[in-house]
């Protein structure tokens, strides 16, 4: 008998772990705007692409439409309007001569160079960067807000950039 | 009314205050609002705010007179 209570408790604790992994991560409580703090959160266990656990194809998508209306407003008119017709925003490099980067939704930026002789004094050996937010974000959001941190913080993405030999998805925008 | 757009896995969520707040309300809304700020500053994010209708990296301390905030996620390279 001890050995059957022994067996439902344990069996009780395993589902009660299988049912904590499908469940959103746990918020900070005590704030009257329901705001989820994202900064709060360690997002490492989120599966690439991905919001986390909880999220449905209507959450993508209001999530995603939501996004778009930040990053207009991020980008200001001129801005969209260029990544809308072109899919691309370029920025001109103030910290390496000859440099522009191009920025595209949801993928690594794009080095180009005027000539061979600034491509020849890039600190990076390859044309591809890779830069994530530490959280997951609708990806046309995250463009938006490299578009802030490669015009006013570009110390900061030469500092953490990754180089790349090849164009591929990000991993933490969906 | 000042506005901070906290971008997160949502799209955005919003937090607003109204400058000019006179009651015990208004005026925990404004210190609430500030203290997003300094927290999300401390774990690393960034803060944009809106000057002449152009959002701008600002690191200065918060204002109540603002017009807008974003909260900008921490990069990581790879």
């Amino acid at each position: 008998m001890d050995n059957w209570h022994y067996l439902f408790q344990r069996a009780g604790r395993f589902f009660a772990w299988l049912r904590s992994l499908d469940s959103p991560p746990e918020l900070p409580p005590g704030d009257h705007w329901g705001l989820e703090r994202p900064w709060l959160i360690n997002w490492q266990w989120v599966p690439k692409r991905s919001a986390g656990p909880g999220f449905g194809p209507h959450d993508y998508a209001r999530a995603r439409a939501r996004g778009a209306e930040v990053a207009r407003n991020t980008f200001g008119d001129d801005a969209w309007e260029n990544l809308r017709r072109q899919g691309y925003v370029d920025v001109r490099s103030r910290v390496l001569p000859g440099l522009t980067y191009r920025l595209r939704v949801g993928r690594r930026i794009q080095l180009l160079w005027d000539t061979l002789d600034d491509a020849m004094r890039s600190p990076w050996p390859y044309d591809y960067l890779c830069i994530n937010p530490v959280y997951p974000l609708p990806a046309v959001e995250f463009t938006a807000q490299l578009y802030l941190y490669v015009r006013d913080r570009e110390d900061e993405v030469i500092r953490v950039a990754a180089p790349q030999p090849f164009d591929q998805l990000l991993g933490r925008v969906f | 009314m000042g506005r901070i757009i906290v971008a997160n896995r949502h799209g955005d969520q919003v937090v607003e205050w109204d400058p000019a707040a006179e009651t015990e309300e208004g005026r925990a809304a404004i210190a609430e609002a500030e203290q997003i700020i300094s927290e999300s500053r401390a774990r690393g994010c960034a803060v944009s705010k809106k000057v002449d209708g152009k959002h701008v990296i600002d690191t200065g301390p918060f204002d109540p007179q603002a017009e807008e905030y974003q909260i900008i996620a921490p990069i990581a390279g790879g």
